[in-house]
């Protein structure tokens, strides 16, 4: 009764033997959730840019957006993958780990096999991602600490295959003009970053895996009753996330021609925030690609703008943290989840 | 006060409240009265006011205009706690009870105060006194039991000599206690036993009862107060009311007698569906047989506890049988398998679609196409436009009231959620589809829709197994009638159209 009451006074009007008329009040809610979460987000995104235009003309030139273009790019391709951990109403705190450990395998490799560097550490993050789906759903620990626990491996393997950060060798830059050339006359990273973010949105909008994954978040107990295989797109869903985070590691690797054993501590926090920001409900179901699209540039903006108007480095990270919890609280769909935890 | 000019007293009285939400009226000047060592019935559909009117009673909902007087003295009442302290409890279809937590520390939480000595809780007296109010309900339940595992009736009555013994805590002669649908999770048994206390804790308190089933509420009121649209319809005494009269009140227009719309009802075609052989599970039910033929709607009877929901269980693949086989036109199910038992065709429509039946977040047409999305593709990619005609087609055929196919299923009253999960099964070409309390919680109107949905089914050839929420639901749905008992099938009873078997007929092999 408890959850169904709020529907029953301002859902129906039983009026004539026409019980489910829908009434205003419900068209209205209606026509509220169709205002996206999305459209709050750029919202934001244009008052940021507005206040850090008026901060400093020089925002807006091709150098600096260019510069937060890049940022956002990187933290897009984790946050996508963070993303899918998240609609299953799960998380992924390995990503950390994983970008640090691809990072320098990355590096070593690209000195010695060049080129398979790159599908080595693609299979790599595949693996890994079914290695913490499989966790998930058949040894059965929440995703929450099982990946804490892969996460954990994962930094100290990434610390024991090269301790310190290691530099790619100049003869072998070639093997990284595949991500830091700019053959359409936009950096290749862009465009690969714009392809990895199609892909993504016609696997969650096209796909029956894709609409089983926002099935299960929504309502993990109605999936499987209704004999969506829940073993199979858990895992898939995992597999999405650790490979955002190979593939960023790898393109962040080529943008600083090295390895670093460390690359990937601070993108466990800033993937979710990206995800969070952008309107994805931490519970799952509700959220998508272009909300994480948005978070991404959000956050790369809040960054870059703050250095860029001169705001005190010490004090940067409460206003980014207070931008966090007002953007959450400005595109959550309340109506969308019965208890905020 | 025109009550106690008619020689009885008020307890208490609602006058002229009214509450808005946005874009809707829930109550509209409404008038509501308990009377001192009564029950009264208040019934009305979904959506008619019930719900905000005893959240106003609790304190959950503050009224926009009117007033609450308490034995003649207004009051406000700011949240549960006050109303609590004034006397007036409710208890919930869901419970509120905290399941670890034994009886005893249940029935006092939060007021163990009384209960101190020298700054610590005193067990041997809650416990004595928690053996005393429960004998007060007739509950002999040892009071160092987890909530979790007492029953649902046994619950019930802890949480209402709770809500009795904090009357009496704050010193309230008289106290209110409101039953929002107390029977739903009770068996027959249980339900008879409830109304027994009820009627004898008149002699102290007044009771507000809240049912959708009208023969209980006729049978066990004193007066029955009808809500419809947030508006006072009529209050009736209960000794000269007639159900259907009630339903009318409720509803707006008068039913046909072909309730369940047995002239629709069809012989069933000679293709079986379902073959169930030697079906059992250690200490749920013993090895059972039946078949279900094309169109032919199959009613489980029994109480809880005879193995009629673990059966349907077994059939869904949601648990795994320990011997015996299922197969379903032809084909052995894999056991324990949700997944198996969808492809091959079975659909079900659990008792608790809100947690069972529907992704609550997602919209409408999403919920209906899910099902099917691999037959909406082209090309490899679910296909938007055919996901939108695939979505609208079952819609319009399910009669789902929504504002539009993107609407959240959350945002719907439960007939149409409801509607929503029959259309995804339907949509996905089920041969078989089990319904659990398909009607259970919805209004009368809905109900209708409901009966009329099953019937066509049943034309389409659908063969279906059902339970319902009462035993003239089942007999007048179905084709025949399993009656099962302590986990073992008792009786098979025909139900032909103009030949069906009275509750009283069989209601011996149920008990």
């Amino acid at each position: 009764m408890s959850a169904s009451t709020d529907r029953e006074t301002q859902g129906i009007n039983g009026a004539g033997g026409e019980p489910g008329t829908p009434t205003r009040g419900e068209s209205i809610r209606a026509r509220r959730a169709q205002v996206p979460a999305i459209g709050i987000a750029v919202g934001l995104l244009a008052v940021l840019v507005i206040l850090f235009t008026l901060g400093n003309r020089n925002f807006l030139s091709l150098y600096n957006l260019n510069t937060i273009a890049y940022y956002a790019a990187i933290l897009l391709v984790v946050g996508l993958g963070q993303m899918c951990a998240i609609l299953i109403g799960g998380i992924d705190l390995s990503i950390g780990g994983l970008m640090s450990f691809v990072s320098v395998v990355f590096v070593v490799a690209v000195k010695t096999v060049g080129f398979w560097a790159y599908p080595l550490c693609i299979l790599i993050g595949i693996a890994f991602g079914y290695l913490n789906g499989t966790i998930l759903t058949r040894v059965r620990i929440p995703s929450f600490i099982a990946t804490l626990g892969t996460g954990g491996i994962m930094t100290s393997l990434a610390l024991l295959v090269s301790p310190l950060p290691v530099d790619a060798p100049a003869s072998r830059y070639a093997v990284l003009d595949l991500v830091n050339a700019s053959a359409l006359g936009v950096g290749n990273l862009l465009v690969l970053t714009a392809v990895i973010f199609v892909v993504f949105f016609v696997v969650l909008r096209f796909t029956v895996t894709g609409r089983g994954i926002f099935a299960i978040g929504s309502n993990i107990t109605m999936s499987w009753m209704s004999g969506i295989d829940i073993v199979r797109t858990r895992n898939i869903a995992h597999i999405l996330s650790s490979l955002g985070a190979a593939l960023a590691a790898i393109f962040l690797s080529c943008g600083q021609f090295g390895g670093d054993p460390t690359l990937g501590r601070v993108y466990i926090l800033n993937s979710i925030a990206a995800v969070v920001v952008g309107g994805t409900a931490l519970t799952g179901g509700t959220g998508g690609p272009v909300n994480t699209l948005i978070g991404a540039f959000v956050l790369s903006t809040m960054e870059n703008g703050m250095n860029v108007v001169g705001v005190n480095a010490y004090f940067q990270q409460s206003i980014l943290g207070a931008v966090i919890i007002v953007s959450v609280f400005l595109t959550f769909d309340r109506s969308k989840v019965a208890v905020v935890k | 006060m025109s009550a106690a000019e008619a020689g009885v007293r008020d307890i208490l009285s609602v006058n002229k409240v009214s509450k808005s939400y946005p874009g809707v009226v829930a109550l509209e000047g409404v008038d509501f009265a308990v009377h001192a060592h009564e029950i009264v019935g208040l019934v009305g559909e979904n959506g008619a006011g019930k719900s905000t009117l005893m959240k106003i009673l609790i304190g959950l909902v503050q009224p926009d205009l009117g007033t609450v007087s308490l034995r003649d003295r207004e009051v406000v009442l700011r949240d549960p706690a006050d109303a609590v302290r004034y006397g007036i409890g409710m208890v919930f279809q869901d419970g509120t009870l905290v399941p670890n937590l034994t009886v005893m520390e249940n029935l006092f939480l939060c007021h163990e105060r009384g209960f101190r000595r020298y700054g610590f809780l005193s067990t041997g007296q809650m416990r004595a006194s928690a053996r005393e109010l429960l004998a007060r309900v007739k509950v002999s339940v040892d009071v160092d039991t987890p909530v979790a595992e007492v029953s649902s009736a046994v619950r019930q009555m802890v949480e209402i000599a709770r809500l009795l013994w904090l009357s009496r805590l704050y010193r309230q002669e008289n106290p209110i206690l409101i039953l929002d649908e107390p029977t739903t999770v009770l068996t027959e048994g249980e339900r008879d036993t409830l109304f027994s206390i009820l009627q004898s804790l008149k002699a102290e308190a007044s009771i507000i009862l809240i049912s959708h089933r009208l023969q209980e509420i006729v049978e066990n009121s004193d007066r029955i107060v009808i809500l419809k649209d947030g508006k006072n319809v009529t209050e009736i005494p209960a000794a000269q009311a007639r159900i259907a009269d009630i339903e009318q009140a409720m509803v707006g227009h008068a039913f046909s007698a072909d309730r369940y719309r047995q002239d629709e009802q069809r012989e069933p075609g000679p293709r079986v569906v379902l073959n169930v052989d030697g079906l059992s599970r250690a200490g749920a039910f013993q090895p059972i047989s039946f078949a279900v033929r094309e169109g032919e709607i199959v009613s489980l009877v029994g109480l809880v506890g005879s193995g009629k929901e673990e059966i349907c269980r077994c059939l869904n693949g949601l648990d795994r049988a320990d011997t015996g086989t299922i197969t379903l036109d032809g084909r052995i199910l894999a056991p324990g398998s949700p997944h198996d038992a969808v492809a091959s065709g079975e659909g079900h429509i659990p008792i608790d679609r809100r947690s069972e039946g529907l992704a609550l977040a997602m919209s409408v047409a999403e919920n209906v196409n899910l099902l099917v999305l691999r037959q909406l593709r082209s090309l490899g990619l679910i296909s938007p436009s055919r996901e939108r005609r695939n979505a609208q087609r079952w819609i319009e055929q399910c009669r789902i009231k929504t504002p539009s196919p993107a609407t959240l299923c959350a945002n719907l009253s439960g007939g149409n959620q409801q509607k929503t999960v029959i259309a995804k099964w339907l949509s996905s070409r089920v041969k078989l589809l089990v319904l659990d309390h398909p009607t259970r919680g919805i209004d009368v109107g809905a109900k209708d829709d409901i009966y009329r949905i099953i019937r066509t089914l049943a034309r389409e050839g659908i063969a279906m197994l059902i339970m319902c929420d009462t035993l003239e639901e089942d007999i007048g749905l179905a084709n025949r009638l399993l009656i099962l008992k302590d986990g073992a099938m008792v009786r098979d009873v025909p139900c032909p159209p103009r030949g069906k078997p009275t509750p009283a007929d069989i209601i011996g092999d149920i008990v």
